[in-house]
């Protein structure tokens, strides 16, 4: 089922403002997709409206064939994983992930909350009051305390964008592991192009409240069809072509020390496996990246180089 | 370094004196054998602490300001705290025009507010007395309240209350589970805040008399008019510990300080 969850032609505005204009895309069930942008590209104010946080100005969302446009976020059946977490101060952990129960006035919930407190590895903490522990253990407090009443749809705001990298690695095991184990359909929001390709199996790309393109992360990766796509995933060079196309090539493509063209080395960068430079151009400026165990470009030095155009990405306008 | 810290200790002394000094006075004044309010003392008894319960318009005043220091703060409450939740998380149009008016009773002079409700509720529209007390009360001790509630509020995410609502609460339903039992000890803090603010009430209260109508310290001040003797220096030693046994009480187990 490709349309498990469905956005059809929703516009969200506050107040006057518009921030995301007549929006449409389609999720499959089990499928972990990131909504990926800049801040302020409206993919926050999406992820609300999805839970039913935010109201739409017009279209409609639905969820497993049910359309949920004028249901409370209570009735979607949504998880929200908040950035900040959202845990209740005064809860004990174990209170936090047994709340959704209670409300749901559920019966026998003790094995039910333990088996979650459990799965995200926090047993011996079931008693402690949330403000005592830490970021990472306070978002796996909240993972449990969304999962636990088996949403249809879990949504992650900026799940991995608190953590530090060690941390980031394992949080991105569990979500890929619950993933896995439940099928749950997860939608996370992200501006890190990183982390959306490290976790998403499929990317929508967004700009002021419209999609700039969707796809499979690495078709997404190795294929941005817009400037503003090719930007965001790392094609820092965007040259005019003699077709009037825009093409695109990452630094790691230019082929500097030989080549048809020739420009000045205006500054470098030191990233360990290679060494990026800055090479002003009469096209404009260059950057280029090279093995770190070649010979260094001096500042100043004039060097030749080569845009491959087997390597480049040709953009459409926009 | 030196000079410094004897000028520190020099600063705190004298202050100390300053605010503890006429309590101090008070308490040695109303330890006294003699029949009038005098310090020093002459000769040392509790017999005026004993007197000051056996006075029955005390009694009668006590029982009213207890009861307009009780439920004033509990009316104020049930205002404010709604007022607060208003104020500090939604964008209520208006919202400085309603802090404003919130706050006038902080600003406005209480003898003002006093001989205003008398000339113009009390004496037009033959509003009780009492009615009247517990109006001007309610409102006095508005602004404490949503002052208080409000900056606790402040301290809550507003992300947690999105939370509960995903979980399945209502709008309702997230207050009461969620933002209350978060506030509570704001709330308790306005409440011991209007409490004392309105038990030691002078300036309102003090047209707002009348017939077996007056609060404790209206009535204090028309016995010293009558009969200058030590017991009122003994009551007012008797409410000075009182307010203080409050205050410390909620500092220790609510950590007051930090909501005021």
């Amino acid at each position: 089922m490709s349309d498990y969850v469905k956005l059809d032609d929703v516009t969200l505005a506050y107040g006057d403002v518009v921030a995301v204009p007549n929006l449409s895309f389609e999720i499959g069930k089990g499928e972990l997709i990131a909504l990926l942008g800049p801040s302020g590209c409206g993919k926050t104010t999406t992820m609300r409206a999805i839970a039913g946080l935010m109201g739409l100005a017009s279209g409609s969302i639905h969820i497993d064939g049910r359309d949920v446009t004028n249901l409370p976020p209570s009735k979607r059946e949504v998880g929200l994983v908040f950035q900040s977490y959202a845990l209740f101060p005064h809860l004990s952990v174990y209170e936090n992930v047994a709340f959704g129960l209670k409300m749901r006035g559920e019966k026998n919930i003790k094995p039910k909350v333990e088996a979650a407190i459990e799965s995200v590895g926090l047993s011996q903490f079931a008693n402690r009051l949330t403000p005592d522990l830490s970021g990472g253990q306070q978002q796996r407090v909240s993972l449990a305390r969304s999962l636990v009443v088996e949403p249809k749809v879990l949504l992650l705001d900026e799940p991995l964008s608190n953590l530090d990298a060690r941390l980031r690695l394992e949080m991105q095991m569990v979500l890929k592991d619950i993933q896995k184990r439940t099928g749950v359909t997860m939608i996370f929001v992200t501006h890190d192009q990183s982390e959306a390709l490290a976790l998403a199996d499929r990317i929508v790309l967004m700009k002021d409240g419209k999609i700039v393109q969707s796809g499979l992360a690495e078709d997404m990766y190795n294929a941005p069809e817009t400037r503003f796509a090719a930007d965001f995933f790392g094609f820092e060079n965007i040259l005019p072509g003699e077709d009037g196309r825009e093409r695109a090539w990452r630094p790691n493509a230019i082929r500097l020390g030989e080549g048809p063209y020739e420009g000045r080395i205006r500054g470098m960068s030191f990233g360990g496996d290679y060494r990026t430079y800055v090479i002003e151009t009469d096209r404009g400026q260059i950057k280029g990246a090279v093995a770190a165990d070649l010979p260094a470009y001096a500042e100043g030095e004039t060097v030749r180089f080569d845009l491959p155009m087997a390597q480049a990405v040709a953009l459409q306008a926009g | 370094m030196k000079t410094s810290s004897f000028a520190n200790w020099t600063i705190i002394g004298l202050t100390l004196t300053f605010l503890i000094g006429p309590f101090i006075v008070i308490i040695l004044a109303a330890m006294t054998d003699g029949n009038n309010l005098a310090f020093p003392p002459e000769g040392l008894s509790l017999r005026w602490f004993v007197k000051v319960f056996t006075i029955e318009s005390f009694r009668d005043s006590f029982v009213i300001s207890m009861v307009l220091a009780i439920f004033g703060t509990l009316a104020a409450l049930v205002i404010g705290v709604p007022a607060a939740y208003a104020i500090s998380r939604y964008k209520v149009p208006g919202a400085g025009a309603v802090q404003l008016i919130v706050s006038s009773p902080l600003i406005v002079p209480g003898i003002i507010v006093g001989l205003a409700l008398l000339r113009y509720l009390v004496i037009p529209t033959g509003f009780t007395i009492f009615a009247t007390l517990f109006l001007a009360h309610t409102a006095l001790i508005l602004p404490y309240a949503v002052r208080v509630v409000t900056s606790s509020l402040q301290n809550l995410r507003t992300d947690v209350e999105e939370a509960a609502l995903i979980l399945g609460c209502s709008r309702l339903g997230s207050f009461f589970r969620v933002v209350f039992p978060n506030i509570r000890g704001g709330i308790l803090a306005a409440f011991i805040l209007g409490f004392v603010t309105s038990f030691n009430q002078v300036p309102v209260s003090l047209f707002l008399s009348g017939p077996g109508v007056r609060t404790l310290p209206i009535d204090m001040l028309a016995y010293m008019e009558t009969t200058y003797d030590p017991s009122v220096a003994a009551l007012a030693c008797l409410l000075a510990f009182m307010s203080v046994g409050i205050v410390f009480l909620a500092e220790r187990f609510l950590g007051f300080s930090k909501y005021v």
